[in-house]
Parts: structure tokens; C-alpha cells; sequence
């Protein structure tokens, strides 16, 4: 999660607008143009008079396109944009004003949530009710288009700016839902647009991709490699597959797993050194996680888990973090272990990690072989180059103990090596406080490991896909 | 409650200590009030009080009725406020006046006309008034039998009412309906109510007190909202056209009802009261559909249908609310159910007129005609306006021989107001009408009544001799703790 350092806001937009029309056939030629001419009465609904922006929980409502009116007296075009925090009722009570007590590093930009609403009672004309009847045999096509734009701005830009940058990302948002319809209808079954937010290194910044519903990421491909040459993006690992979509800072995660929660700690101050760590996001597992009991035998496959979350979290795979259960029958599957290893307290060690991660996820692994805990401080460039060139977590097993290693803070010159350590021997909750505080991630050094075991690393490599 | 609680507290102490005082000089006139008023608080707790203007009394004292027979007739308000009394119409039969078949007139009430004038009347009336109840004038030897005859009434009226209404009551809707019983020869009024949520439920005492100018400072709320909605028929008989029109509509007024209201600038949601009682702006924000509702759907909804239907046009909508503490979202629920009515009342009126002139077995033909145009009128007295749907090919004429018939009052045609809607289809003429509760010649009486306004809900005469009268309620109220706790 990278955040841009300029921008301290984030406005999404969201909304439903209804796209209906009526074909006679759908397979006509008539078709295309009648289904474009729905989208342009879309598109000219939100540059109307009668759009109307709320700001989620707070009074605030604005008219962007009426020379701009807002129901709040205080907030006018040239008013900043950071004023309009202080308007949000934040669910824990209190003026926004005083902003969290973190002595954490700044969380990312603060996201402010809109909605998109129609005013129904300025109407543009008085044309006298009608009805007006068509028996005709027709197909009534009626579909959500599930609206979400989302600008980044830093704290001074004018309200206007932003409002006008909402209008006109929702009339480029139409646009591209139109392309998207027209483009994967067949006949008169119309496959539902949706809006994905991606955040890419500057200058693109937050931009946001429609795709089709239903359509697997495997066969956007081609979308995606145009995307790519059109921002510039590194042809080598994804970018923009849905499991990339930015994750919005407010929004928590459905499955209840801590996300990288190193981010929350302070690497050491080493003379001269470089800090090498993880790239993307992974899940926290640890013990005691999805009601299994696995204390004392499954911390090899909690680090797996958490090396699984990483590939699925940046686009690689679509399958979910496999259970101790699967993990056990890829081994069985790949001839590594008997049958009645399935369901078995056996330990697994870097081989079989490497194994699974082949069998299971397609992902191939270096191994890397120390054949005493003390040589592990020398393995600073190794590691260094890892985390630079494939971001990957590194599962270390050895002495009785396996453990996720998440980086490293190495000096060329000196040697002097910490490492960023994971550890899956955590039975407690998902307590960020309690995991940070107590070092279940955090920062050690080449004292922690047993300075008389070997010791094997499993060093998963990145696909070269998008 | 802490706040019953109190007041009981209070006027205990104060009985005892009048009761002690007044024990010195007792005489028969502080029996007389005590009684009076021990008889009011009984009461008082025990039903509903209803305001009603004094000229729906003049009205009502004004009915004739033929010897023998029973006249029967609507009430119409809002809350716990009667501005408005109509009596059922003549009903044309097709051949001469039938011979009375039952054993009493009672049984002759024509059930059906009753609740098919209720039901035009309802339509006639702008939001927040709706039918209040009944009355039934009985010559005196039926006067035993008149509140079972009210009692069918009243629910055959509401259940008719209710259908093919597109909004549900809430839970703060009231539910009782009012019943006035008036004895042709003493003229003496009783009035109950009856609680139409349970059909077993027996009527309740009420209390019907008269005022002058209830309604003359009512805040009205009016806009003009444009309607575009694309309706899929399917099948072809006018029952499907009629259904899938109710479902359309339904759809489309669940999205009314969930939109934002703003008055005067500030959102109507909570328990706050409409400041000052005016209405200066009025804006409905719609959000189109609930994201909850999308599910998960993947692909659009295809239906193949026989044709469509699409009713576009800008109607105009108006609301009253009370003036006694109203609250905002009291109006926002009056307006909202405003617009709503009327569109679906002059749809369900033009779908009724076509089934009438094209056969029943019609085959959806195609083409725009205009639907029927809402125009106003002054209702009698009151200060407020009643309403009426006039099709194209009539006439301001019709509009004031309906208005006769129906709300039993003559309007002269050129009060009758066509302007607020047009009558060109897809012409571009800006409407758009804010306006607060002023009438014609009776906006500088306005300020002095809104200046009295906190005074009028209470009855002047309960004022005289204050201190007896508090001393009285505080034994109405043991009584009461007593006999009913």
C-alpha cells in the first residue's frame, strides 16, 4: 500500500444510476444506437441542474452544477476542502477536529464519502403529464449501474475543483460502462459494468478501470495489457487485477485478518543501512486462527498461509488461502507423503512449503540452505536482493521453529542485519496493539535465531504475469 | 411517565390545599364546576379530542333530511382537526328511487356509495387532509342502532380507501377514525371514534369541540416534481396493464418515500419543529435505488414484454400541516405522500376511463395522450384548497359541477385554478412555485392569528375561575389513579 505522499484526501462518489431501455431487436443494428442513446440521456442526467452531492454523515449537500449552491452557508466553492471535515459526524462522537492520538506513522489520506442524489422536484421544463403507450413486442432491459468515482486532492484545493472533477469523472465513468456494455453484449444479455479503483505509482496516481461482471480476470488479459502500455507499468507482475483494487483506508476488511502489520512499527536506526521489505499487502496467520488448534505443530503452515494471502492479495492466484486440510493433501498429491498424512500433527518444513506453493498456487521457490543459525547475519545481501527484486515473504524453518520473515534493515558496509520477523506462534486475537507491543512482528536480530541449527529458507518467486 | 408524574404530584398538592381553603365557603356553584369539570377530565383521558372548525358545525346544523331517513356524509381533516363536512351525494339510479327493502333506513345506506364518494373525495384532497371519519344524521327513534351503522361504515370506508394505495401508515399514523352521530330532532351530537386497525375493537368516547379559523394559518407545502417513468407491460388484457402499472408505480414511490427531504434548508428527519410554521423552500432529493437492493447481480434484467408504458410530465403537489407544533418530517410525509397520490390517482383515473371507452379486452394501442391535469380551488371557508383532475376534453365547467356534487359546495369557475399545470405536452415553460400559507385577502389577518395561535388550542371558557378548576382536576385525576390504574 503505497500511499501518495501529496494527497491527504480522497473523495469517493457513489451511486446507483438505472440504465433501462427498450430494444425491438436486440440483434437489430437498431440496437447499438438505441442502447448509446440511453447512456447519453445518462450522461446528460448527471451534468443536469438536479444532481445533487451529500456528503455521508453530515449535513452537507451540494448543487455542483447549479453554480454551485451547498446547504451549509460556511462551505462556497473557494472554500477548501479540508473544511468540510469538520461537518462529518465521526461514529465515535466528538468534532473531527482533534484527530486521533496515534503516535503511529500517518495513516494515509482521510477518505470522504459522497453520494450521488437526484433532485426531484426543480424540474427543467412543465410539460403536462402524458402517457404514452407502445405495443410493440419489445425487450425491456433494466440494469444498475453501480457509480463509484474517487479523486485525490490534497487539503487546500477549492471545493469547485472537486466538485467539477466528480461531474466530469462521472460522464468519463458513463463513457467507459458504455464501451464495457457494448462490448461483451451478446444479443440481449447485457453483463453488468463495474468500477475498480486502482492506485499506480505517479504520475497515474488513482485511476479507475471498468470491468465486465462476471467476466474472470484471466480473460481481461488483453484489457490489461493496453492498461499497462498505457501507464507505463512494468510488464511483469500485475497491476490491475481485481484482487489489486485499492483498499480504501476507512473501509475494514471483511475477513477479520490483520493486514500488514508492520507498517505500524519504526524499523531500527542502523548507521548506514537500507531498509528492504516486503512489497504489497499479506494477512497476519497465526495459531489458533479459523477455530483450528494447531499450537505447537502448525506454524510452518501458518507461514504458508500467510505467504498464500500475499499471492492472493496481489492478483497471482484467485484460489483462497488453503487450510491446514488442503495443505496436507496437496503434499499427499504431489506423492511428497503418505495418505494418512491428511489430518496428521506433522510438522512440514521449506521443502514442502516449496512444494505446496508449486502444487497449489503454480508459484516456483528458491531454497536457501544455512547450516548454522550464525551464518544467517552473513545472508544479508541475499535477502536484501530478494526483497527488492520479488517483495515476497520468506518462510525460515529450522531448530524446531518456522517463522515469515518480512524484511530487512542491512548495511553493505558494515554487515549490521536486523530482521523484520513474523511469527506464527501467536494465540491470541486479532489485537494489532497486543501483536506489535509484545514482538510477535517485529524487529530482531541475529540473535534471535539458534546460533547452533541449520536452518532453511523458502524464498517464493514472483510469476512474471499481469 | 416522569412528566404524568409530576403533573399528578402538582395538582395534588394543590387540590389539598384548595380543597382546605374552599372548605370556609362552599356554595353550589363550585359544585356545579367541579362536577363540570371532573366530567371533562374523565373524559379527557379517556379519548380523543377533536378540534373542528365552527363552520363545518353551521354545515352540519344546516343538513336537511327527510323525515325518516338517515343522511350520511364524510369528515374530512387532518390529525385531530375537522375542517371539512360533506354529505353523501344523490346517488343517480337507473331507474326511480327504489322502494325500501330493509327493515330500517339504516339498512338502505347505499354501503357502495359511501365509499366511492370517500374515495373521490380523498382524491380531491392535497396532502396531509384525508377522510377523518363519518357522520350519520338519524331521526331519533334509530338513534340506538346508528353506531353499529357507523361501525360498518367506517370500515368498509377504510378498507376501500386503502386499496391501490401505494404508501404504507407508519406507525405514527393515527389509526382512529371519527364518528359523529346527530339526533335529526334534538340535534345532539355524539362522537366516537373507532380504531381501524382492529375490526373488534368498540368505539371509544371522543370529545367534539368547535373553533373558528383552525386552518386559516395551516403552513402549505407545495413543488413540482417531474415524473419519467418506463413501465414494461406484459400480457396484453388491461388487468396486466393495470398490474404492471401498480408495480412500476409501487417501485418508483418507495424511492419517493426514501428520499431526502429538505424544508426550509434543513433535512426533515428528525423530531424537529418547522421554525416559524412557514415553508419557504421545499426540495426532494431522490437516490435512485438503495445499494442494498443491487444484490448480486451480474447482469441486467431482461424481461420481454408486450410493450411499455411511460408516464412523463411535471405534476404540481401541495400539502397542509397542522399549525400546533408541527414537526418537519410530519411535512416531509404529507408532501412526499402528496406526490405520490397524485400521480397514481390520475393514472388509475385515466386507466379507468380507457377501459371504460376502449372495451375491457383492449389490445395496448399505441400512442401519448395526456393524462388528466390537476387544477385547484379554494375549499369552502376553511383557507385551504381542494383539488381535481380535469381531462383535456374538459372544462372549468365540469370541474365546478364535480366540485358541487361531490364536496357539496358551489365554486365560482374563474376561482378555479388551471395555471399550475400545463396543458401542452412537451412544451418548455419554467414552473416551479414556492409559496407560504397566504391567502388572497386574508394575509393580514395573518400575523394576528399566528400571534394568538398559542392561546387557541386552549378553550377559553375552562379559563374562568382557575384556581377551583385546578382543584377539580386534582380529584379527577385521584379518581382516575384510583378507578383506572
Amino acid at each position: 500500500m503505497v500511499y501518495s505522499e501529496e494527497c491527504d484526501f480522497i473523495f469517493r462518489l457513489k451511486g446507483i444510476l438505472e440504465f433501462a431501455c427498450q430494444l425491438d431487436n436486440p440483434n437489430g443494428v437498431q440496437s447499438q444506437s438505441t442502447i448509446s442513446k440511453s447512456f447519453q440521456d445518462l450522461r446528460s442526467k448527471v451534468t443536469s441542474k438536479n444532481i445533487v452531492f451529500t456528503v455521508c454523515n453530515s449535513p452537507v449537500l451540494i448543487w455542483p452544477n447549479t453554480g454551485f449552491q451547498s446547504s451549509v452557508e460556511s462551505l462556497t466553492e473557494a472554500s477548501a476542502c479540508g473544511d468540510i471535515l469538520q461537518w462529518i459526524e465521526s461514529d465515535d462522537g466528538g468534532s473531527k477536529k482533534s484527530s486521533k492520538k496515534k503516535d503511529k506513522k500517518k495513516s494515509g489520506p482521510t477518505v470522504v464519502n459522497m453520494k450521488l442524489l437526484f433532485e426531484v422536484t426543480e424540474p427543467a421544463g412543465n410539460t403536462a403529464p402524458s402517457l404514452i403507450r407502445v405495443s410493440t413486442q419489445q425487450h425491456c432491459v433494466k440494469m444498475p449501474l453501480p457509480l463509484d468515482c474517487a479523486l485525490s486532492v490534497t487539503t487546500d484545493e477549492r471545493l469547485e475543483t472537486v466538485c467539477t472533477g466528480l461531474v466530469e469523472a462521472l460522464n468519463k465513468q458513463l463513457a467507459d460502462m458504455e464501451e464495457v456494455v457494448l462490448q461483451y453484449r451478446k444479443g440481449s444479455s447485457f453483463l453488468v459494468p463495474q468500477p475498480f479503483h486502482f492506485q499506480l505509482p505517479e504520475p497515474a496516481g488513482l485511476i479507475t478501470v471498468v470491468y465486465p461482471a462476471g467476466v474472470p480476470d484471466s480473460q481481461l488479459q488483453a484489457v490489461r495489457e493496453d492498461l499497462h502500455r498505457k501507464f507505463e507499468l512494468p510488464c511483469d507482475r500485475p497491476y490491475l487485477r481485481r484482487a489489486n483494487a485499492f483498499h480504501f483506508p476507512d473501509a475494514a476488511y471483511k475477513d477479520g485478518y490483520l493486514r500488514n502489520p508492520h507498517i505500524h512499527l519504526n524499523p531500527p536506526n542502523i548507521e548506514d543501512a537500507k531498509l528492504y521489505l516486503v512489497q504489497g499487502v499479506y494477512s497476519y496467520h497465526h495459531y489458533m486462527q479459523d477455530h483450528v488448534d494447531d499450537n505447537g505443530w502448525g506454524c510452518a503452515y501458518r507461514s504458508l498461509q500467510t505467504i498464500c494471502s500475499w499471492f492472493q492479495q496481489q492478483g497471482y492466484v484467485e484460489t483462497a488461502v488453503p487450510t491446514h486440510t488442503q495443505i496436507q493433501q496437496a503434499l499427499v498429491d504431489v506423492g511428497d507423503k503418505e495418505p494418512r498424512f491428511v489430518g496428521s500433527r506433522q510438522w512440514i518444513g521449506s521443502i514442502e512449503v516449496q512444494a505446496v506453493l508449486n502444487q497449489l498456487l503454480g508459484v516456483t521457490s528458491k531454497i536457501m540452505f544455512v547450516s548454522q543459525g550464525s551464518e544467517l547475519a552473513t545472508k544479508g545481501r541475499e535477502l536484501a536482493n530478494h526483497f527488492q527484486t520479488e517483495g515476497t515473504p520468506v518462510m525460515i524453518g529450522g531448530g524446531v521453529l518456522a517463522h515469515t520473515i518480512l524484511g530487512v534493515v542491512w548495511s553493505e558496509n558494515t554487515g549490521q542485519i536486523r530482521f523484520l520477523i513474523l511469527d506464527p506462534h501467536y494465540t491470541g486475537g486479532e489485537d494489532l496493539q497486543t501483536i506489535t507491543d509484545k514482538g510477535w512482528c517485529g524487529w530482531k536480530g541475529p540473535e534471535f535465531w539458534d546460533q547452533n541449527a541449520y536452518y532453511n529458507l523458502c524464498l517464493p518467486q514472483r510469476p512474471k504475469s499481469i | 411517565s416522569i412528566l404524568t408524574l409530576f403533573r399528578i404530584c402538582f395538582e395534588s398538592v394543590t387540590y389539598v390545599w384548595l380543597l382546605f381553603y374552599s372548605c370556609k365557603q362552599v356554595n353550589i356553584a363550585h359544585y356545579w364546576i367541579f362536577i363540570n369539570f371532573f366530567f371533562c377530565m374523565f373524559r379527557g383521558r379517556m379519548g380523543r379530542s377533536y378540534f373542528v372548525d365552527e363552520a363545518v358545525g353551521e354545515y352540519l346544523s344546516g343538513l336537511q333530511a327527510a323525515p325518516g331517513s338517515c343522511v350520511t356524509g364524510l369528515l374530512a381533516g387532518q390529525r385531530d382537526f375537522v375542517v371539512l363536512a360533506v354529505q353523501t351525494p344523490h346517488r343517480e339510479s337507473e331507474g326511480q328511487l327504489k322502494a325500501p327493502k330493509g327493515v330500517s333506513p339504516l339498512d338502505d345506506i347505499d354501503v357502495e356509495w359511501v365509499t366511492e364518494h370517500a374515495k373521490q373525495v380523498s382524491r380531491m384532497l392535497p396532502g396531509g387532509l384525508c377522510v377523518l371519519g363519518l357522520f350519520l344524521v338519524t331521526p331519533p327513534e334509530l338513534s340506538k342502532d346508528a353506531q353499529n351503522g357507523l361501525k360498518r361504515l367506517i370500515f368498509a370506508v377504510e378498507k376501500y380507501i386503502i386499496k391501490g394505495r401505494l404508501w404504507e401508515l407508519s406507525e405514527e399514523d393515527v389509526t382512529d377514525r371519527v364518528t359523529l352521530h346527530i339526533c335529526s330532532k334534538t340535534k345532539k351530537l355524539l362522537c366516537k371514534t373507532f380504531d381501524v386497525k382492529d375490526p373488534k375493537s368498540s368505539a371509544k368516547p371522543a370529545d367534539w369541540k368547535y373553533q373558528t379559523g383552525i386552518s386559516s394559518s395551516w403552513p402549505m407545502l407545495t413543488c413540482s416534481v417531474e415524473v419519467d417513468l418506463q413501465i414494461p407491460v406484459t400480457g396484453s388484457s388491461s388487468d396486466n396493464t393495470d398490474k404492471c402499472m401498480k408495480d412500476g408505480l409501487r417501485r418508483w414511490a418507495k424511492q419517493i418515500e426514501a428520499a431526502y427531504c429538505l424544508i426550509n434548508g434543513r433535512q426533515a428527519l428528525d423530531d424537529s419543529e418547522l421554525i416559524s410554521g412557514q415553508v419557504k423552500t421545499l426540495h426532494c432529493l431522490s437516490m435512485s435505488q438503495e445499494q442494498s437492493e443491487l444484490g448480486e447481480r451480474s447482469s441486467a434484467l431482461v424481461q420481454v414484454c408486450s410493450g411499455s408504458m411511460r408516464v412523463r410530465g411535471v405534476v404540481h403537489c401541495r400539502a397542509y400541516i397542522h399549525n400546533n407544533k408541527p414537526k418537519a418530517r410530519h411535512a416531509a410525509q404529507a408532501i412526499k405522500r402528496d406526490i405520490i397520490n397524485t400521480v397514481c390517482s390520475r393514472v388509475e383515473m385515466f386507466l379507468e376511463d380507457l377501459c371504460i371507452n376502449e372495451g375491457s379486452q383492449k389490445g395496448l394501442c399505441s400512442g401519448q395522450q395526456a393524462l388528466p391535469r390537476r387544477v385547484f380551488a379554494p375549499m369552502p371557508i376553511s383557507g385551504l384548497s381542494v383539488c381535481d383532475y380535469m381531462f383535456p376534453d374538459e372544462s372549468t365547467a365540469d370541474v365546478a359541477e364535480r366540485l358541487k356534487e361531490m364536496l357539496d359546495c358551489e365554486t365560482p369557475e374563474e376561482d378555479i385554478d388551471t395555471s399550475l399545470e400545463n396543458n401542452q405536452l412537451f412544451s418548455i415553460i419554467s414552473g416551479f412555485e414556492i409559496t407560504d400559507s397566504q391567502d388572497d385577502d386574508s394575509s393580514k389577518h395573518v400575523s394576528e392569528i399566528q400571534a394568538e395561535n398559542p392561546k387557541i388550542q386552549k378553550p377559553p371558557k375552562y379559563y374562568a375561575g382557575v384556581a377551583l378548576a385546578a382543584a377539580i382536576a386534582l380529584l379527577a385525576t385521584a379518581t382516575s389513579l384510583l378507578y383506572f390504574s
